[in-house]
């Protein structure tokens, strides 16, 4: 997994990118390396491009993992979920939870115009 | 008329690939095997004797088949080279053919006929060559044609190619759609587009849409809601609150709670995309329902609620125990064997004493009725190696790395889930019998009170079931 930060209309953007499995074995470090990110900003883009399988697991961590960036007033935007992840979520009807993009460099200037967290 | 049915391994190679259980000739459109879907109109256009041909293995087809009796036909089978064309087919079948018109059906193609329509008059009266083509699939017909009848009818009749999971998705929306009507459809129902198998379980706050087809022994669960577009083989749950809509649900799958499946084919822990073809493996033993390996704490009340129901039952029968042992074992009767059995634990295995109770008389049949084969396992309940109600104990040597694999959902009881709903026995299969797939649900979902109940009801129900034998 890759971690960046990318300024977005002067919004502190962090962009992670999620590789392979994502299931029992790696949910719960996923999550606790999450709370790092979230100290750096609570605005955050999941890449998903490379993801290639997510069980109920991972699918749960990614839902924790949206929970602690809206309690931090900021939000995770999901982008370039392939067709076995997207069916997942589809299924768990967790694609409504999030906001989905194509690709990381739309989701991650859809935070573009939006009110700084903890100012609005 | 005869009719010959040709396939070549080559044509429904991508079946294998994504719904490896299953033989091609048998893959279900709308609940009903395709191959029937052949052997229908070939009857419908008059012909007694089929002869199936194929380049490739075909014994599952052959068994499901057998000698077409169930169709009022003679069904006969023979092999190809995947080279032959149809004149090389109907010289190698000669003895078969004899003097007859012969209606050559090759390729794996869905036939869109309508069953109200005389295909007979036209199959016997068309000129020989192509009657309905389409890419990979043909009807031909051959030999000299009969009299034109008076009244002439035209009956429509085309071919839809069924070249991966995108074409069969919508060959069997289809034949759903278009209902009972058209084709011969299995399934009972009182209103069109909606047809129902056997012990069908439709809890009273499901929704059912039309169209609708659903296999035997299903479970719809509180809230569900199946349709519209929803065709739900057999053997299958859906759970709590779940949706179906424009989906294939195949045999012996269990949908988890919560879940929407719109526009899919679930196919046991597989869930495909027809449109992408994209196709995931589920690997959470309930197709993503929250199933949970009780902890210590958690499954306390369950232990002591089965031990107590067993040291009851073991005061009970005691006495009808001690006094039709010693009988049966006087009269040679009572044989019993131990044998290893998988425990719960992974991997681990346990020894039970299996008793036989041979020759059926008055006597066995009172001790089978009461249970008594099983009174010796009741003391292992109290030790926490069986539970008094789970799946059924499966011996040591059969499907242990399936097993191990799925140790979420396997728990060895006196007496098994499938006994308690009577569902047919998986016999002592773990990955996708009948009752398999009852016992998982029920491990998942039962609580140490409903736990009681079907104890009860399958005592009951092995009482019956012996004492009738």
């Amino acid at each position: 997994m890759k971690f960046s930060l990318d300024n977005i209309d002067g919004r502190l953007v962090g962009i992670a990118r999620l590789e392979g499995r994502l299931d029992a074995r790696n949910s719960k470090p996923f999550q606790k390396t999450f709370l790092e990110w979230l100290e750096k900003t609570p605005l955050l883009v999941f890449d998903c491009t490379l993801l290639e399988f997510i069980d109920t697991s991972g699918l749960g961590a990614i839902v924790g993992c949206l929970r602690k960036a809206l309690e931090k007033e900021g939000d995770l935007r999901l982008a370039g979920l392939n067709d076995k992840v997207s069916m997942v979520f589809e299924m768990t009807q967790a694609k409504r939870l999030f906001s989905i993009f194509a690709n990381q460099s739309d989701a991650a200037s859809s935070f573009a115009g939006e009110p700084n967290p903890g100012t609005a | 008329m005869k009719t010959i049915l040709a396939f070549r391994e080559e044509e429904y190679a991508w079946v294998h690939e994504a719904f490896p259980c299953i033989h091609p000739l048998l893959l279900p459109l709308c609940n009903k095997p395709f191959i029937e879907f052949l052997i229908d109109f070939a009857i419908i256009a008059d012909s007694s004797s089929l002869r199936l041909l194929c380049d490739g293995g075909f014994d599952a087809v052959e068994r499901y088949c057998e000698n077409g009796s169930r169709w009022g036909i003679d069904l006969s089978y023979g092999s190809i080279h995947p080279d032959d064309t149809i004149h090389a087919m109907l010289g190698k079948n000669r003895k078969f053919c004899g003097e007859e018109r012969i209606m050559i059906i090759s390729g794996f193609s869905f036939i869109r006929y309508d069953k109200r329509l005389n295909y007979k008059s036209l199959a016997n009266t068309m000129a020989a060559g192509e009657w309905a083509t389409c890419p990979g699939g043909r009807i031909t017909l051959s030999g000299m044609p009969g009299k034109t009848p008076a009244h002439w009818v035209d009956a429509p009749l085309s071919l839809m190619p069924l070249d991966g999971m995108a074409s069969y998705y919508r060959a069997s929306m289809e034949a759903l759609e278009s209902g009972a009507d058209r084709y011969v459809l299995p399934g009972y129902g009182d209103e069109p587009g909606c047809a129902f198998g056997r012990n069908v379980v439709i809890s009273k706050s499901v929704e059912i849409r039309k169209p609708v087809s659903i296999g035997n022994n299903v479970q719809l669960l509180a809230d569900t809601v199946i349709g519209p577009s929803a065709i739900i083989g057999s053997n299958v749950i859906i759970d709590r609150k779940s949706s179906v809509e424009s989906s294939i649900v195949f045999d012996n799958t269990y949908i988890g709670e919560h879940l929407k499946i719109n526009g899919r084919i679930a196919s046991g822990n597989r869930l495909n995309d027809p449109k992408s073809g994209a196709s995931i493996a589920m690997e959470d033993p309930h197709l993503l329902s929250g199933i949970k390996k009780k902890g210590v704490l958690r499954s306390f009340p369950r232990k002591f609620t089965h031990a107590v129901a067993a040291l009851v039952m073991i005061a009970v029968l005691f006495i009808p125990f001690v006094i039709l042992r010693s009988l049966l074992k006087l009269r040679g009767q009572w044989k019993s064997a131990r044998t290893d059995f998988l425990s719960e634990a992974t991997g681990m295995t346990m020894s039970l004493g299996k008793v036989e109770l041979s020759t059926a008389s008055s006597l066995t049949s009172i001790a089978a009725a009461l249970s008594m084969d099983r009174y010796g396992w009741l003391f292992r309940v109290l030790t926490g190696q069986l539970a008094l109600i789970g799946s059924k104990p499966l011996p040591a040597e059969k499907n242990r790395l399936e097993i191990t694999r799925s140790a979420l959902s396997y728990r060895p009881g006196v007496f098994s889930y499938a006994e308690a709903e009577e569902w047919p026995s998986s016999d002592g299969d773990a990955t996708g019998g009948d009752a398999a797939i009852v016992e998982r649900f029920h491990i998942a979902h039962s609580t140490p009170l409903s736990d009681i109940s079907l104890i009860i009801k399958a005592f009951v129900n092995r009482f019956q079931e012996k004492s009738i034998l």
